[in-house]
């Protein structure tokens, strides 16, 4: 069965600021096997009418994910890792809670198949030791993956963040977005 | 004979361009290739290192290649898409020929060349050796490129050889040559690392060269100041220290002011200037009464701005200028650039760690590919086609009597005149689809159509292939060997991942075999590209652009080597003017007066709004490819008109409206989209799109005297509400891309 | 053993042991008091009961969990309105189109329908077979001074005949070796896709993923193997094929319940969410306050806000919003204008 070769040391660091958005995440993603060419990351605009502002959005792994905790058909998994896997296909019924309750806005539905599909972190190339396909290609490094130790010797004015406040909510996350150093907390108003 | 056949449905039912996709899993042996071949992308100057998959002699997927030093696997959606036209149902994998009422039909490689050799010489006998032309591309290799120059000269014998870098970075290189003696990039792009201001004049980076912007946010991580110059808030310019919105056309405006207040601030290097460079009274002289306000009023630009800028550039240690077709596309790109240039030569920061200055060359090898003689006036190591000198060497390494080298011929757009004028009669193409990217191009389809014969190489039938009596079935860039030149001036190896599929050939072998035909076969007879290359290395010895010392061997071994480099021991020129010698023939650096003038066309009562056109992220130049790749096609499906809500109010245009657009030349109808992200003044279209979708319908075919470049960035127009809306299915992708 | 008792779930407890009796009650009525019950299939029956305790305690277990009891909830409460007929003929149609011809499964990969719908046929081709004849509600006999006319008795009541040697008999008598034909050649193909998936290579289980496909082909192939030998080698190796047979059907029921194999229970919950869409989309739809936008159904938004509630999550906002009113894109451009107001007061985009 699968080896795993899973490296904890390193971390995936998103810096939606510096994305360009052009689009080759998603594009890369596509040629993520598990995914079967289905995009899963996330690229909008933020207000195109006032600002060429891009979101880039990938699975932030939630250490208590809302999306497997409202999924009534226990079809979301999280491993050993701390990764949590898109819908076991044979349990997934495709009612869409994962996909409104997600608090990040990541999980997508496929209409026609019933079923949802979410970024695994590219898990075909992360157990593999691998770098997932987005953060690879990148070409700003709005999507970086490395060590907590790069990303702080070359981004030394930031700081990586895993917490989050929405509402009342706190979600801690095991993707980091990039803060202003000192931040120790996203609030989402 | 070069009216389309049929019906323009019918070609693209037949040719398309159609949409193609990977199936649902991939390609076959996506999971499991025969190989990895590391090669680099097919489109722009940036030549991204990339692996491709290969699965039973077909290109499977791709593996981003993260040794590879410039990129380091980052790739652009061009670049990650870039796999998908060697399976794509679209390419042309036999000859083909021209059938009246039909469209096109399968031929063999014996007709197509022996009409095709038939035709060159009763025209040349006819009509003599120039009104047969020849246009070229540089997304060509090095190898293809040089080979064509010869082909040109030595065996069609004909002046009037043109390439499409003749709409591209032909401004700056002539610039370059003038104020340096020499035409490429002064620096690698490592030096903007440190650089603590980086000012972008017209290059929109973040769409264009993608791969780029890494470079520059990593140049901010380290503290740089980021000035962007662009009449559009590009995704570059929304975190940048200073943006500039100039209108279109203002640029040696902006950068003349911008020399004044450095002037009148001593923000000067006075040794430099004084030891290295020449002209300087003269060049600041031109600009003494470049004042605030009268740069406001010509650069559209506020005075506050202005001075912000040539405060945080005048006062740097360290600075990186890069400027792309956005300054370049004018009757007066060459003057732009040399404004450019001389900010730099000012400032004295040039030829020194993370000072730095250059073009960013828009295509595949628009660098390599404007050195080797593919150009009208140009022989191979950049020489010069009217120096006495440059053609008897040249004429020797060729073996051919100095007196047969043909003369300095039309550039490309002068070519199309010559056709219309019919002084042309007979035209042979490769990787150059001037009905879509040429301006003004109803008048170039009025010219293609009144060829007599005209020959097309390419992979795909593009908008101009269409007029083509023969079309021969070439070769994609992972089909055939060679290298090419980056942005940077570094020269890459392309390796063929597979061999030219069908009944298709390499460009090289087609170009032999037309040569053979043409009765100079002892002097094409090139077993390998390496063979090619060799031959190159030895014309450019002694010109600019040598390449002496560079071997595909070197290349491989130290992943790319940057020319100059002229002795086998020499490891290459990242970074040049270190010693403070300059190509020029006194040495110096020339600074260049630079006296702004207005564009050609400038807005009036009738035509009160400024059009102009540029690119966006997922679209390569004229679409060939690109628009036939689904995914790349999805993120932005057809043009639209970006346009400032304040302008669109005062014709009461909204979001998704139609909108007529109007020049002297043409007319079209695009979706608008209404964005504060664009000046008021100005109206923005893409323009890779063909026929009614066509911004070059609508653009001025008014060209540089210097460079001959086209001014596509400025024209007038008039806007009219068509009362339709564009189509929402297609056109809702385009506005947010969230798919 | 202690803590395996105190983490029973007593409501669970309480349904899967009626359930387990009410089967053994239907085998005695419908075996007429073991009457017509084979005794030689006394270990499947064990194993069966065994397997529908364990289902039916898996599922009790499963529907007290706040999404799915409210999903549960939800179905019946929008099935039993006044819309019970389309509600109820919808439900019917998707039954087919979903459950029995697992129809959306196309839409992921055709091969990949093509050997599940096969495998899942097979199965429950052999559950309506197998299931009957364990416990004896099915029983066929010959009628003295008839020994070439078979009587079907149902219940003990006798429901139909044929005769012997008739095709309707041998695509009778051979009803396991069809449906153990249908199986292999699914599980094969679903076996296929695993060896060159990429993506399944990377997340696929033994236990989860093989283990289901590897008994499946092990009871089929012991199953054919009982025909084989009655066939062809006139009961030879019969009690090799027989106990093989039984030791893999039996692993089977007993991992039924836990496995892999609960998705076919859990399956129809599908019909469920397909009505509370629909039932959904007729109460209206929620707007995105950020895209302006309709993208769910406003009863699923305001039942997710109780759901992450009972769950211990709290998406509510002071000035009485709650971040759940924003669609997907809507939540990630909150997200990113956040980001850009954090890194606004900073006054740095980068380093």
């Amino acid at each position: 069965m699968p080896e795993t070769n899973y490296d904890q040391e390193m971390a995936f660091f998103v810096d939606m600021q510096r994305c360009i958005g052009c689009h080759a995440c998603e594009m890369a993603c596509a040629e993520c096997e598990t995914n079967g060419q289905e995009s899963m990351i996330h690229v909008n605009y933020v207000d195109r009418a006032k600002s060429p502002q891009t979101t880039v959005q990938v699975c932030m792994h939630c250490e208590d994910p809302t999306c497997a905790n409202v999924c009534p058909a226990d079809a979301i998994h999280q491993d050993e890792f701390g990764v949590v896997h898109s819908a076991n296909t044979s349990r997934c019924i495709g009612c869409s809670n994962c996909v409104l309750a997600c608090p990040f806005g990541v999980p997508k539905k496929m209409e026609e198949a019933e079923l949802m599909m979410k970024c695994n972190m590219c898990y075909d190339r992360t157990s593999a030791g691998k770098k997932p396909m987005c953060a690879t290609v990148c070409p700003s490094q709005a999507l970086y993956f490395g060590t907590r130790e790069e990303i702080e010797r070359m981004r030394p004015d930031s700081e990586p963040v895993n917490s989050f406040m929405f509402g009342q909510q706190e979600v801690n996350t095991k993707v980091n977005i990039m803060m202003p150093k000192g931040t120790h907390q996203l609030i989402i108003p | 004979m070069a009216k389309l056949p049929v019906s323009v449905d019918k070609i693209i039912d037949d040719f398309g361009p159609h949409k193609a996709y990977a199936p649902q899993t991939g390609f076959h042996g996506n999971s499991e290739p025969d190989k990895l071949v590391k090669t680099h992308c097919c489109y722009c100057g940036m030549q991204c290192g990339i692996k491709l998959k290969v699965k039973d002699n077909k290109i499977a997927g791709f593996e981003p290649w993260e040794e590879f030093p410039f990129n380091e696997g980052r790739l652009c959606p061009k670049g990650v898409m870039r796999y998908m036209q060697n399976n794509h149902p679209d390419r042309i994998l036999s000859p083909l020929k021209r059938v009246e009422g039909k469209g096109f039909e399968t031929t063999d490689w014996e007709h197509a060349m022996s009409k095709t050799v038939s035709e060159i010489k009763r025209i040349q006998d006819t009509y003599g050796k120039d009104a047969f032309a020849m246009l070229s591309g540089v997304s060509l290799t090095n190898e293809k490129s040089y080979m064509i120059g010869k082909f040109a000269r030595v065996a069609l014998k004909t002046a009037n050889l043109d390439y499409n870098g003749r709409l591209c970075m032909v401004s700056a290189g002539g610039g370059n040559k003038k104020a340096f003696g020499l035409d490429r990039t002064s620096n690698s792009w490592a030096d903007l690392k440190h650089a603590e201001v980086i000012l972008v004049a017209g290059a929109n980076i973040s769409e264009t060269f993608p791969t780029l912007t890494h470079y520059i946010w990593q140049a901010r991580d380290n503290g740089a100041k980021l000035i962007v110059v662009d009449p559009r808030m590009i995704p570059l310019a929304r975190t940048a220290d200073l943006h500039l919105p100039i209108r279109p056309g203002g640029d040696s405006a902006l950068f003349g002011a911008m020399l004044k207040i450095m002037v009148d601030n001593d923000w000067l290097d006075h040794d430099f200037i004084d030891n290295y460079t020449s002209g300087f009274q003269e060049t600041i002289d031109a600009v003494k009464d470049y004042d605030l306000d009268w740069a406001e009023e010509n650069t559209g630009i506020s005075k506050e701005l202005i001075y912000q800028a040539a405060e945080m550039w005048g006062k740097a240690n360290t600075s990186f200028l890069l400027h792309a077709r956005g300054i370049e596309h004018h009757t007066k790109g060459v003057e732009n650039v040399l404004s450019c240039i001389n900010i730099v030569l000012a400032s004295g920061r040039i030829g020194r760690p993370y000072c730095g200055y250059g073009t960013i060359t828009g295509q595949g090898n628009g660098q390599g590919g404007r050195e080797h003689g593919h150009k009208c006036d140009q022989l191979p190591g950049n020489r010069d086609i009217t120096n006495p000198e440059h053609r008897k060497y040249i004429s020797e390494v060729w073996g051919i009597d100095e007196k047969d080298m043909p003369g300095k011929g039309l550039s490309a757009y002068e070519q199309i005149e010559a056709i219309h004028r019919g002084e042309i009669k007979g035209m042979i193409s490769i990787c150059f689809n001037p009905l879509v990217s040429l301006p003004n191009n109803n008048f170039v389809r009025e010219a293609l159509e009144k060829l007599e014969f005209y020959i097309c190489i390419d992979t795909f039938l593009s908008e101009t292939a269409r007029h083509a009596d023969i079309v021969m079935a070439g070769s994609l860039h992972e089909e055939e060997e060679g290298t090419v030149t980056t942005a940077e001036g570094r020269v890459v190896k392309i390796n063929e991942a597979i061999t030219p599929p069908g009944n298709t050939r390499r460009d090289g072998q087609i170009l032999m075999e037309l040569a053979d035909r043409l009765g100079e076969k002892e002097k094409f007879a090139f077993p390998t590209s390496e063979d090619i290359f060799n031959e190159l290395r030895v014309a450019s010895k002694g010109g600019t652009a040598d390449y002496y010392g560079i071997t595909y061997q070197k290349v491989v071994d130290n992943m790319g080597i940057f020319w100059p480099c002229k002795t086998l021991d020499h490891p290459g020129t990242p970074r040049l003017w270190e010693d403070k010698k300059f190509e020029t023939p006194d040495g110096k650096a020339h600074f260049n007066p630079v006296s702004y003038r207005p564009a050609s066309e400038m807005p009036n009562k009738e035509y009160p709004v400024v059009l102009t056109t540029g690119r966006v992220v997922s679209q390569y130049l004229s679409g060939t490819s690109t628009r036939r790749i689904g995914k790349l096609l999805d993120q932005y499906p057809e043009p639209l008109l970006e346009i400032h809500p304040k302008l669109a109010f005062q014709y009461g245009i909204e979001n998704h409206d139609l909108i007529k657009v109007k020049t002297r030349r043409g007319e079209a109808e695009f979706p608008a989209h209404v964005v504060e992200t664009i000046r008021e003044d100005t109206v923005f279209i893409p323009y890779h799109w063909g026929g009614k979708h066509s911004a070059n319908q609508l653009t001025i075919d008014s060209l540089d005297p210097v460079s001959k470049i086209p001014e596509f960035k400025v024209c007038a127009c008039q806007l009219e509400k068509t009362g339709k809306k564009g189509s929402q299915h297609l056109t809702e992708t385009a506005y947010q891309s969230s798919l | 053993m202690y803590r395996l008792f105190k983490t029973l779930n007593r409501l669970a407890l309480i349904k899967a042991t009626i359930a387990a009796v009410l089967t053994v009650i239907l085998v005695l009525i419908g075996s007429r008091n073991l009457q017509n019950f084979d005794p030689a299939l006394i270990a499947y029956l064990i194993g069966t009961v065994f397997a529908i305790f364990g289902i039916a305690y898996r599922y009790s277990v499963w529907i007290q969990r706040p999404p799915t009891k409210l999903y549960w909830r939800r179905s019946m409460q929008f099935l039993f309105s006044k819309f019970f007929f389309p509600y109820l003929w919808r439900s019917i149609k998707l039954f087919f189109r979903n459950i029995l011809f697992q129809r959306f499964i196309a839409f992921r990969s055709r091969r990949r329908w093509i050997g599940h719908f096969l495998l899942a046929t097979g199965c429950l081709l052999a559950f309506a077979i197998t299931v009957p004849l364990t416990f004896g509600w099915i029983h066929f006999v010959l009628k003295p001074g008839d020994d070439t006319t078979y009587y079907a008795l149902l219940f003990g009541f006798e429901a139909g005949s044929f005769s012997l040697g008739s095709p309707l008999a041998f695509i009778a008598f051979h009803g396991l070796v069809w449906s153990s034909v249908l199986v292999t050649i699914g599980a094969v193909l679903m076996m296929q896709r695993r060896f060159t998936d990429g993506g399944l290579i990377a997340t696929q289980s033994f236990e989860n993923d093989w283990l289901p496909l590897i008994l499946l082909i092990a009871i089929s192939v012991t199953g054919l193997g009982i025909s084989y030998d009655y066939t062809f080698l006139e009961g030879k190796t019969y009690q090799f094929m027989a106990v093989t047979h039984a030791i893999t059907v039996i692993l089977f029921l007993v991992w039924l319940p836990f496995g892999k194999f609960f998705h076919i229970y859990q399956r129809l919950a599908q019909l469920g969410a397909n009505l509370y869409k629909t039932e959904g989309r007729r109460r209206g739809m929620a707007v995105c306050p950020h895209t302006k936008d309709e993208f769910a159904t406003q009863t699923h938004i305001e039942d997710l806000k109780k759901v992450t509630n009972e769950l211990g999550f709290d998406y509510s906002k002071t000035n009485g919003r709650n971040h759940l009113d924003l669609s997907p894109e809507g939540k990630r451009s909150a997200l990113a204008m956040a980001h850009l107001q954090a890194r606004q007061k900073q006054g740095k985009f980068f380093g």
